[in-house]
C-alpha cells in the first residue's frame, strides 16, 4: 500500500492533507481530553509500536512473507483516534527520517490506514466481540487492510481522470479504476487474511500475559 | 527562522513545484539541479533514488507499455514524464533527509520535537529486537518453520512490543514530570 | 553435485565429543543411546581439530565498523569468554559464528566446514549446524513464542523427529529447575525463568557448541551463581560473553578481548588478563577515578562491577 511519490495529483494530496489537518487536530483534543498530561509520551510510544508493527513479518503459506499492518490491534487496544496520530506519525517518520515511502501520498495514507483503517477495525471489535470474540478479532484485522487497500485503489484509479494533459495522457497514476481496484484490492483480500489471524494471536498473546502478571 | 526550518520550507515548495510542472524537460532539469546540489553526494544519492523506486516504477511502466502497445498509443512522453517526476521527488527527499535536521526544523512546538524525538529513539530500538526476533527464530529452527511456528513467533513479537511501549510510555510520562516539563 | 556436497558433510561429521561431563547427575537426557551415556572422556583440549575457526572477520554496518579483522580458534571443549564493553561488537560476532550474519569480510569454519548464511541454506548442513550450534540471545523474549514452557523446550527437538520428546523435555526442564512452570506461557515468567527457559530449550538440542551472549546481564545475584555452576558443569564448548570483569574467570578458563577499536587485543589464559590494568583500560573494561582512605586521595584503575 505503500505508494511512493510522483503518483499522486496535488489536485488530490492538497484537499487530502486539509482534510487530514483538521482531523489530527481533532484527533489530537481527543486524545489529550483523555489522557492529559501523558499524552505526549504516549503516542510518541504508540508511535513506535506502529513503527515496528509494520516490520513483523505477516507469515503466508509457502514461505513468504508480506509486512503486518498492525492496525487492528492499534485500534482495539488503544482507540480509533490514538491508532490515526500513530499511524500518521509513522508515516512522516518513515518519509522524513527513514526516505521510506512519499510525502504527498502520506495524508492518503494516513486517511485511508490510520483513519478509516483503525475505526472499521474498531467497529468490527465493538459490534461482534459480545458474540464471538475470535470473530470479532479476526474481521478487525482484514477490514483494516482491505477498506483502506480499496480506499487507496480508488484514489489510484481516479487520477488519470482528474490529471491528464491536452492529449489526454496520464499525468501521474497512469491507470483507472478498472484496473487498479482488482488489481490493488485482490491480493489484499488474502493479505488480509494473514493479518487478522496475527490480530487474534497477538491480541490473545497479550491479554494472557496481562492475566497472568495480574494474578 | 532557523537554517532547517527554511531547508523544511524550501523542500516543500520544491515538492509542490514538481508536481506542478508537466514538461520533462523542466522536471530533467530539476533533477539536475538537486544533483548539482547534492555535490560530491550526487551519484550515490541518484543510486539510492533509483534502487528506492525501481521495484515500483518498473512494474507500473511495464504494464503502461503494454497496455499503450494493446491502445495503439504512443507511450513515450508519459512514461519519461512519470519516471522522471517519481526519480525528482526521490532524489529531492533524500537530499533533504542527508542535509537537514528535521527536530531542528520543528523546534517551533516543543510537543512535537518532543513526540518526534522520543517516537523516533524508541523506534530504533525496536527495530533492533525486530532483528533479534528475526534472527532467534532462524537460529532455533532446524528446518523451515512451519506457517503456525511463524504466527507464534510473529504474535508473539507484536505483542512483547505492545507490552514494552505500554511500559515505555508510563516510564516517559514519569520521567516528563519529574523534569518538570509541563511547568516551564 | 548437490547429492555429493550433501554426503561430504554427513561424512565430516567427526566422532561425537562427550557432550556432557560426568558428576553432577550426568547431564545428558537419559534415554540417549548406550554409547553415550558410557563415562565420557574429559573434554579434549587443545587436541584434536579446532572446532570454531576464525580468520580475518570484518563487519561493518553501513560505514560503521563493528569488527575488525577477528583471527581465532576454539578447540572442542574449551570454555571461551568473549570480553569487551557495550558497543565492542560481541552480540555481532556471536551473530556471525551462528551463521545468522554473514560478515563483510573474513570467513569462519564450524568443524572444518566452512559456515555463511548461503551455505546453510543447503538443509543437510543447516540441520546439522542447527543442531549443534545453538546461541542465546541477550534478550531472552526474543526466544520465547510457544504457548507453554513445555512447548518451547520442546520446539527444538520436535524437529528432530525423537521418540523420547517428552523424557527429554522434563529432564531439560528438571536440570534447569522450571519443571513447576511447564504449562505456564513463558512470558509470564521472570527475567532469570525466562532465561532459564531458553537454556534448557537450547541444551534439549544436546549441542556441541554453546554461544551465550551476556547470559548474567538480567541475572540477580543468585541466579548468577546458578548459572555459574550449571555452565561449568556442562562438558560443551562454551563461548561466552560479559563485560563483567569479576565474572568472567568463573565463566571460562581463557579469554578473548576485544577493544574499543573492535579489534582482538588479547587471546589467552584469563588470568594472566586480570593483571594487565593497562590491557584492560584499553578495552574500556576499568576505570580510574579518585578514592580517598583516610583523608589521603590517590588515584587507581579498578573494578566495581558486580552488574
Amino acid at each position: 500500500m505503500h505508494i511512493p511519490d510522483g503518483f499522486i495529483s496535488p489536485q488530490t494530496y492538497l484537499p487530502a492533507y486539509a482534510l487530514a489537518a483538521g482531523l489530527w487536530g481533532y484527533a489530537a483534543r481527543r486524545v489529550h481530553r483523555q489522557l492529559d498530561a501523558d499524552t505526549l509520551p504516549f503516542v510518541a510510544a504508540y508511535t513506535a509500536l506502529a513503527f515496528v508493527l509494520m516490520m513483523v513479518a505477516l507469515p503466508l503459506p509457502g514461505g513468504t512473507t508480506a509486512h503486518a499492518a498492525g492496525i487492528g490491534l492499534l485500534a482495539v487496544c488503544f482507540g480509533g483516534w490514538m491508532a490515526f496520530l500513530a499511524i500518521s506519525l509513522v508515516l512522516a517518520m518513515q518519509a522524513l527520517l527513514f526516505g521510506d515511502g512519499g510525502i504527498t501520498a502520506l495524508p492518503i495514507n494516513a486517511l485511508a490506514m490510520g483513519l478509516v483503517g483503525s475505526f472499521c477495525a474498531l467497529a468490527a471489535w465493538k459490534l461482534l466481540t459480545r458474540l464471538h470474540e475470535t470473530l470479532a478479532l479476526f474481521l478487525a484485522g482484514w477490514l483494516s487492510i482491505v477498506v483502506p487497500a480499496a480506499l487507496v485503489a480508488v484514489v489510484l484509479g481516479m487520477q488519470p481522470a482528474i490529471a491528464h494533459d491536452a492529449q489526454g495522457a496520464p499525468l501521474f497514476f497512469p491507470f483507472g479504476l478498472s484496473i487498479t481496484l482488482p488489481a490493488v484490492v485482490l491480493p489484499h483480500v488474502l493479505v488480509g487474511i494473514a493479518e487478522g489471524v496475527l490480530t487474534v494471536l497477538g491480541y490473545r498473546y497479550l491479554t494472557r500475559l496481562r492475566s497472568r502478571l495480574a494474578a | 527562522m532557523n537554517r532547517d526550518r527554511l531547508l523544511l520550507c524550501l523542500y516543500l515548495a520544491g515538492i509542490l513545484a514538481a508536481t506542478l510542472v508537466h514538461d520533462p524537460v523542466w522536471l530533467g532539469a530539476g533533477l539536475a539541479l538537486v544533483l548539482l546540489l547534492a555535490g560530491g553526494d550526487a551519484l550515490r544519492l541518484l543510486r539510492r533514488a533509483l534502487l528506492a523506486i525501481l521495484a515500483f516504477n518498473a512494474i507500473i511502466s511495464l504494464s503502461y507499455a503494454l497496455m499503450a502497445w494493446w491502445q495503439d498509443i504512443s507511450p513515450w512522453l508519459t512514461l519519461v514524464r512519470l519516471n522522471l517526476r517519481v526519480l525528482l521527488l526521490t532524489s529531492l527527499t533524500f537530499l533533504f533527509i542527508a542535509r537537514a535536521n528535521l527536530f531542528r526544523a520543528l523546534d517551533f512546538s516543543k510537543g512535537l520535537t518532543y513526540v518526534l524525538g522520543l517516537a523516533y529513539s524508541q523506534a530504533l530500538t525496536f527495530r533492533r529486537a525486530h532483528e533479534d526476533f528475526r534472527l532467534a527464530l532462524a537460529s532455533r529452527s532446524l528446518r523451515r518453520p512451519s506457517l503456525m511456528d511463524r504466527y507464534r513467533a510473529s504474535a508473539a513479537a507484536a505483542s512483547w512490543y505492545l507490552e514494552k511501549s505500554l511500559h515505555a510510555a508510563n516510564q516517559s510520562a514519569q520521567a516528563l514530570r519529574s523534569r518538570g516539563f509541563f511547568h516551564d | 553435485m548437490t547429492e555429493r556436497r550433501y554426503r561430504a558433510v554427513k561424512n565430516s561429521l567427526i566422532p561425537t565429543p562427550p557432550f556432557l561431563k560426568g558428576g553432577r547427575g550426568g547431564i545428558s537426557t537419559p534415554s540417549a543411546t548406550p554409547a553415550e551415556q558410557n563415562p565420557p572422556s574429559p573434554p579434549l583440549r587443545k587436541g584434536g581439530a579446532p572446532v570454531i575457526q576464525a580468520a580475518g572477520i570484518t563487519h561493518r554496518y553501513g560505514a560503521k565498523e563493528v569488527l575488525a579483522d577477528i583471527g581465532f580458534s576454539i578447540h572442542p571443549g574449551e570454555k571461551v569468554v568473549l570480553l569487551g564493553c557495550n558497543g565492542s561488537g560481541k552480540s555481532t560476532l556471536l551473530k556471525i559464528l551462528d551463521g545468522l550474519i554473514a560478515p563483510t569480510a573474513g570467513q569462519f569454519t564450524y568443524d572444518g566446514e566452512s559456515i555463511t548464511p548461503a551455505r546453510l541454506k543447503h538443509p543437510a548442513l543447516h540441520h546439522r549446524f542447527r543442531r549443534e550450534v545453538a546461541l542465546l540471545f541477550q534478550n531472552p523474549d526474543a526466544m520465547l513464542f510457544n504457548p507453554t514452557v513445555y512447548d518451547e523446550i520442546a520446539f527444538g527437538p520436535r524437529q528432530m523427529g525423537l521418540t523420547d520428546l517428552d523424557q527429554r523435555v522434563r529432564h531439560w526442564a528438571a536440570q534447569v529447575g522450571v519443571t513447576a512452570h511447564l504449562e505456564r506461557p513463558p512470558f509470564s515468567l521472570s527475567g532469570g525463568e525466562k532465561q532459564k527457559v531458553c537454556l534448557a530449550a537450547l541444551l534439549a538440542l544436546e549441542p556441541k557448541v554453546l554461544l551465550l551472549d551476556e547470559p548474567t546481564a538480567a541475572l540477580d545475584p543468585r541466579s548468577t551463581g546458578w548459572l555459574v555452576d550449571f555452565l561449568s558443569g556442562l562438558g560443551v564448548t562454551t563461548l561466552i560473553t560479559t563485560h563483567n570483569l569479576s565474572l568472567a574467570p568463573e565463566l571460562g578458563s581463557r579469554a578473548l578481548v576485544l577493544g574499543e577499536d573492535h579489534r582482538l587485543i588479547h587471546d589467552g589464559d584469563i588470568h594472566g588478563l586480570l593483571g594487565n590494568m593497562e590491557l584492560l583500560a584499553a578495552a574500556n573494561l576499568v576505570h580510574t577515578h579518585s578514592h580517598r582512605h583516610g583523608g589521603v586521595e590517590h588515584r587507581h584503575s579498578h573494578v566495581h562491577d558486580w552488574q
